[in-house]
């Protein structure tokens, strides 16, 4: 299906997103306050949350029982899964590593192996994935956090996961939230600062206060959230689209003059032609590195006295 | 008029005095003097091949980016596919300048942005330990090097760091608003020099040629 700028929607799109913080402070309801949303309990924590919050949830035994309840049709009706917490999460695929191959995944002291954690880190990325872009639906990984010192003795936070996952879980995802108290108020930072990391994305950053929840108060903080993103998308679609397809067309010129280069006259043409095109965006650097590289391929070099290409050997006479 | 050379890599010798490992001070402020008197570095055969390991990576990145042909890569193939998906069409090693006028001096500011597409200037970094060990996250917070490379290239939207270790990718991206200035880092390094009595070594080692 071909969808121009001015007819695309992004009511559908679907977020992924990482919460961190201190045990306690509430990641959970936050993470459930995200639409429709069903929690994967690896880590008994739903019982924490308020009895009018709570929602619908996976509790499970192995990584197994959670791929096939994620196969199944009532998945339908969610359109967020939340995975509580992360670190428990992988634990869950160390035991399901050890188990689907212990020979290669397991130590001869029942520990997992080098290899046991490449196939963790390999799976959750999978599941990553498939719950992205084959379910559809939104991604929300809680994570404890674990507080640490720097080099100079600053604490730092950075958030609680074994192995290289805790490296390649940020990539994927849109949103990474520090979520902490200040004062007596519950902030989610988007944007990092030098005592903890986070990211922003679609115009989401800096401090977002969650107001405190009454017994009668709708928990869709995240909703609200995913929402304004949303509209960020939608603002910023309208706003960049012109510029890049205007680079877009700009670029099938630049490709088109440096066809036609094969000699010093044709070069010192396209380094006229192509300054005076509509560029857009970086088009203009871009294309004044690709006419660069083409000059140079037919024996050419850029001399700023004769303010034009001539051959390498007549600028080193 | 005389300009003088700001390049990131000076810029991120000097900061690492205020971000070295505590008790390494005296160390990192040699190697700042070192750089600031542009003298060659003094590399043992390990941090050599250290080096070497990101320079081969990095090209094996832009070969695998171009379409040219290459041979696989026995350890870091991975790596090198998923950086090199990001950055097809990229230009590669686009070099960038920039003159600013900052208490009196003209700074050429100097930079070789390792790919450049659509707006987006990405910087490919290779790590020799495995991320297992490793905590990347903020990693690049303090680095004085996007401020500068928006500065360089100021229609450019986005700042990415590509990082690998020859297997995985993590990736810090940064935008225009979110970082300090080019002007604000280079008033307090000119600070740094003039309260360090450095400010005449940096102007006769670092001056631009014409």
């Amino acid at each position: 299906m071909i969808v121009s700028p001015e007819n695309m929607t992004f009511d559908g799109k679907k977020f992924s997103m990482i919460l961190y913080g201190s045990p306690g402070i509430g990641k959970t309801t936050l993470a459930l306050s995200a639409p429709d949303p069903v929690l994967i309990d690896f880590d008994r924590g739903m019982s924490r949350v308020r009895s009018q919050h709570r929602k619908t949830a996976i509790f499970c035994d192995t990584y197994e029982d959670v791929l096939n309840d994620l196969a199944s049709p009532d998945m339908k009706q969610f359109q967020t899964i939340v995975v509580d917490t992360g670190g428990s999460f992988i634990t869950y695929l160390q035991d399901w590593a050890m188990r689907a191959d212990p020979k290669v995944n397991c130590q001869k002291n029942g520990a997992i192996s080098l290899k046991g954690f490449g196939a963790v880190k390999m799976e959750f990325s999978r599941f990553t994935s498939y719950v992205k872009d084959t379910l559809n639906k939104n991604l929300i990984y809680v994570f404890h956090s674990l507080e640490q010192m720097d080099k100079d003795g600053n604490p730092q936070v950075r958030l609680m996961c074994e192995g290289a996952a805790k490296n390649i879980v940020w990539t994927p995802c849109d949103f990474g939230g520090y979520v902490q108290m200040i004062g007596d108020r519950r902030d989610v930072c988007f944007t990092p600062e030098q005592e903890f990391f986070a990211k922003g994305c679609h115009g989401i950053k800096g401090h977002w206060t969650v107001p405190e929840l009454g017994p009668a108060d709708t928990n869709d903080f995240i909703t609200k959230l995913f929402d304004k993103a949303k509209a960020n998308i939608a603002a910023e679609a309208e706003e960049y689209a012109p510029l890049k397809e205007q680079y877009d067309r700009v670029m099938e010129m630049v490709h088109q003059i440096l066809d036609t280069v094969k000699d010093e006259e044709t070069a010192n043409r396209a380094l006229q032609d192509i300054p005076n095109l509509a560029h857009a965006l970086t088009s203009k650097r871009e294309s004044s590195a690709m006419l660069s590289e083409c000059a140079k391929n037919i024996g050419l070099i850029y001399s700023k006295s004769a303010g034009g290409f001539v051959r390498k050997e007549e600028k080193e006479a | 008029m005389a300009k003088y050379l700001i390049t990131q890599s000076l810029l991120s010798s000097w900061l690492y005095i205020y971000d070295c490992f505590e008790g390494n001070e005296d160390g990192a402020m040699d190697a700042f003097l070192h750089t600031l008197r542009r003298e060659p570095e003094d590399l043992d055969d390990e941090q050599r091949q250290r080096i070497q390991n990101g320079i081969d990576f990095e090209q094996a990145v832009y070969t695998e980016a171009s379409g040219q042909p290459r041979a696989p890569h026995p350890k870091w193939e991975h790596g090198i596919c998923e950086i090199a998906a990001f950055l097809k069409g990229a230009q590669f090693q686009v070099k960038a300048y920039r003159e600013i006028e900052i208490a009196g001096i003209t700074f050429l500011v100097y930079g070789i942005l390792d790919a450049l597409r659509k707006g987006v200037i990405y910087d490919v970094k290779f790590k020799n330990k495995s991320f297992g060990s490793l905590d990347l996250a903020g990693d690049y917070l303090g680095s004085p090097q996007h401020p500068l490379y928006f500065y360089l290239v100021p229609e450019a939207r986005q700042f990415r760091y590509m990082v690998s270790d020859g297997q995985d990718l993590y990736i810090e991206q940064y935008e225009p608003e979110d970082c300090p200035s080019a002007a604000d880092l280079i008033l307090q390094f000119v600070q740094f020099l003039k309260a360090n009595n450095l400010l005449d070594t940096y102007l006769q080692h670092w001056q631009a040629r014409s």
